[in-house]
This record gives structure tokens, sequence and C-alpha cells, in this order.
């Protein structure tokens, strides 16, 4: 089973890093996103603690949907969803295949905007690096997991990329949400009671979307 | 006969798109070793039939079985499956070797170089082991995606079209790789809408007409209508 986890990551990440049609885009617009707030966000300097924990996750969120838009899209370019169907492999190791791609690439974009976020927009991010860490990680497997499940159900459609932001977006506010709270929080001189309460809040959402996803995806790859 | 000697057994099967009653209850049973073609016309829902006999789609009524167990996707009983449908069903940015690597691993063959090596060469494609499958030909397409459903040695193949947009060298190769299946006991079922080949290549050939099907005679060219559930009987 593990095994096959693996091939199945394998597989997607050489065809991602032969093909480059999802991470460059997603990579290029975070940037562009990181790199415009940056330049705007001087006059609001005294609120900047505050703001830069949401634009962090928007920018994560509407980056990573580019990338996470590609997983079952191109699985049914030709056909090979169906491919995926008759292996005789659990429906729920295909959903966590998918899952960790989506996850390891919006940790790639995550290593890119974090640094650039810090050097541009002089987020207080790097304060305490390890819960940061823990942040990320978290948000990510949150993102990836509604992300996962809903461009299942979406890729089948015409125009799947806004489709799948359209119905990303409303359920993985509870995510975006803790996650914008959490960093903010960790912009301060030491990890308060509240800022874990939001960490532990953020973890429970992702836990929670990786097992309704599991669950769920099934019928939503069903034609 | 016995459940297992059955391989593809449909029981009051039916499916409809929105109102649009594509398959009307079929009862079919194809026993073990024997290759059945599946004719029709276009949009008769050869497609359908053979998708649902797979379990890649739900039926609206009725029920699949493989060697007897209820047809499911992603199950161990897949392994008895070798589904080629009108796409590829490749990944086009892995070589021809990667897409063979990838499906020996999810179906966990024992010595899948082995295993690879052996089919290259029975589908003619040992020279493109390192080309990318996206520069393959459509013709070189089908092939790795024959080998590709057959890697695992299954003992049914479900075969939607092999002999659509083949040149004659490609059909004729194609014929002699049925006749090798058929000798080796496997079961086929595909579908064409070319009832010539259906003659030449099947041991029983079914019509698709008007979502029924019907039993082809396959000594005669026009089909005789005929309640597909008893050739169960037939075969026994």
């Amino acid at each position: 089973m593990v095994a096959k986890l693996w091939w199945m990551i394998h597989k997607d990440l050489v065809s991602e890093w032969r093909a480059r049609r999802a991470w460059p885009s997603m990579l290029l617009f975070g940037t562009v996103v990181a790199l415009t707030f940056g330049a705007q966000i001087e006059p609001l300097s005294q609120w900047k603690a505050q703001i830069s924990g949401s634009l962090l996750w928007l920018a994560i969120f509407f980056a990573g949907m580019l990338a996470i838009d590609r997983s079952f899209a191109a699985e049914r370019e030709e056909g090979s969803m169906d491919g995926l169907s008759l292996y005789p492999i659990s429906s729920e190791a295909v959903f966590l295949a998918k899952l960790a791609v989506n996850a390891i690439a919006l940790g790639a974009l995550q290593a890119v905007l974090i640094p650039l976020f810090i050097v541009f927009c002089d987020a207080p991010l790097a304060a305490h690096p390890w819960a940061m860490l823990l942040v990320a990680m978290l948000g990510n497997l949150g993102i990836a997991s509604v992300g996962t499940l809903l461009s299942a159900l979406t890729s089948g459609t015409r125009h799947s990329g806004s489709m799948l932001a359209l119905l990303a977006l409303p359920l993985a506010i509870p995510v975006l949400l803790a996650a914008s709270k959490a960093t903010q929080c960790l912009g301060g001189a030491q990890i308060d009671a509240d800022c874990w309460r939001w960490m532990q809040l953020l973890g429970a959402f992702a836990v929670v979307f990786s097992i309704a996803g599991m669950l769920l995806f099934d019928f939503a790859r069903e034609d | 006969m016995d459940d297992r000697t059955i391989a593809i057994e449909a029981r009051g099967l039916c499916r409809s798109f929105g109102g649009r009653i594509v398959l009307r209850p079929i009862d079919l049973a194809i026993p073990a070793g024997q290759t059945v073609a599946l004719t029709g016309a276009n949009g008769a829902g050869k497609t359908t039939l053979l998708r649902i006999l797979s379990g890649l789609n739900r039926p609206t009524a009725g029920k699949v079985f493989w060697f007897g167990q209820p047809a499911a996707t992603n199950s161990p009983a897949c392994r008895e499956l070798g589904v080629v449908m009108h796409e590829s069903q490749i990944y086009p940015h892995l070589t021809v070797h990667e897409n063979l690597l990838f499906s020996a691993r999810m179906h966990g063959v024992s010595e899948p170089r082995r295993q690879i090596h052996r089919w290259l060469e029975s589908v003619g494609l040992e020279r493109q082991r390192d080309c990318l499958a996206a520069k393959l030909s459509r013709g070189m397409r089908q092939r790795l995606a024959l080998a590709r459903a057959l890697l695992h040695d299954p003992r049914v193949l479900l075969w939607d079209e092999p002999f659509s947009g083949l040149d004659r060298e490609n059909a004729i190769w194609l014929r002699e790789l049925l006749g090798k299946l058929r000798d080796a006991g496997k079961t086929v079922c595909f579908s064409t809408h070319d009832a010539d080949f259906a003659r030449n290549c099947a041991d029983r050939a079914l019509h698709l007409h008007g979502g029924r099907l019907q039993e082809h005679e396959m000594a005669m060219a026009e089909p005789i209508i005929a309640s597909v559930g008893s050739s169960r009987a037939r075969a026994a």
C-alpha cells in the first residue's frame, strides 16, 4: 500500500517536472502577488503584522488552486483516471496520493512565498520559525484536502479552474481564517494561549477535511 | 455450469442518461475463454456497455459480476481484468517503459522488468522503450495501451473499438494478436462497428440495437433476435 502510494506520487511529480504545466504558473502568480503587496504595504506599516498573515494565506490559496486544478485534469486528458480506477488499490489511496502531491506543490509555493513576504513585505513571519512551520503545514494540509476533493469533482467540467476556486473558497474559509489568525499571532513576541487555540482549530480543520476527502472521494470522481 | 466459468455476467443491466434510455434490461453471460464481438451502429451504446461491464460506470439498474464476484473498481478483482478504452489511459509525459512500470507496480506484477521486456517485444515497441508516450503515433499508443492492459496477465480483456483508426498493417497484427489471446484461453470482449471483423475475429457476436442485445449467428449476415440470457445456458 505504502509502495503503491509512493509510485503514484512519483508518477505525478515526474510528469509535472517534465510537462511543467502547473507549478510555474502557481509560483509566478504567488511571486507577483507577494511583490505587489510588498510595493503597496509600506503606507500600512502599522498594520503590517495584522494583514500580512491574511495576505499570505490568500496568495497561497489562489496560487495553489492553479496547481491543484491540474491534479485530476491531467488524469482525465488521456482517460488515465479510468486506468487508476482499475488498479487493485483503494480509492482512499488514490485520494491520499493526489493529496500528497498537492501538499508538496503548496509546500513549494510556501517555501517561495514566506521568504518573499519576509523580505518584501517585512512581515514578522520568522519570529517563531518552528511554530510558523507547523502552521504552514497544517494550513497546507487543509487547503490541499479541500482542493483535492473538489478538483476530482470539477475536473470533468468546462472551466474547471474557475469552478474549483469558486467552490473551494467557501469551504476553505475556516482553514484560511484559522491559518491567518495563527500567523498573525505568531508575529508577537511570544506564542500565547490564543495562538495555540487557533493552531489547534487549524489542525482540527485539516484532519476533518482530509478524512472527509477520503470518504467522499469515490462520489466526487464518478462521472 | 459453475459460476466460476462465467467470466463476465450482467443481470438486468439498464442505463439511461437523463430521459434517454441507452441500455434496456440486458442479461448477458460470457463464458471464460470466449471471444465476443459487440457490434452496433455509432451511438448504439457499445462503449457504455463496455464501461459498465468493466465497472468504470455504474448502471442505472442491474448488476455486473466478474467470475461470480460483484464488479467493483479499485478492488482486488480488478486483477482479472484488462481494459482498453478509446482513450489510451497512458501518461504522455512518462516514457513507454515508465508507463508499463507504473502499471506493473500498481498491479503488483512479479518481476516487472522482465514482463515489460516481454510485452514490449510482443507489441513491437522495444525501440520506443525510452520515448515519451506523447511522441508516439496513434497506432503505437494503441499498442502501448494494449501492453499496459495485458501486462498483469488478466483473464479477461475488454476492448473498445480495437480496429478504429488503424492502418492495414496494424489491423492484421491486431487480428493475429486476438487469435493468440484466444489460444491462450483469455476471455475477450471487444466492440466494433465492422461486422466483417466481428465475424473473422470472434467466437460469438452480439448486436446492440435500440438498447437491446441481439445474438448474431456467426455464419449469417442478419442478426437473429434471441434472448441473450439464454446464451449462458447454451454455453453451458
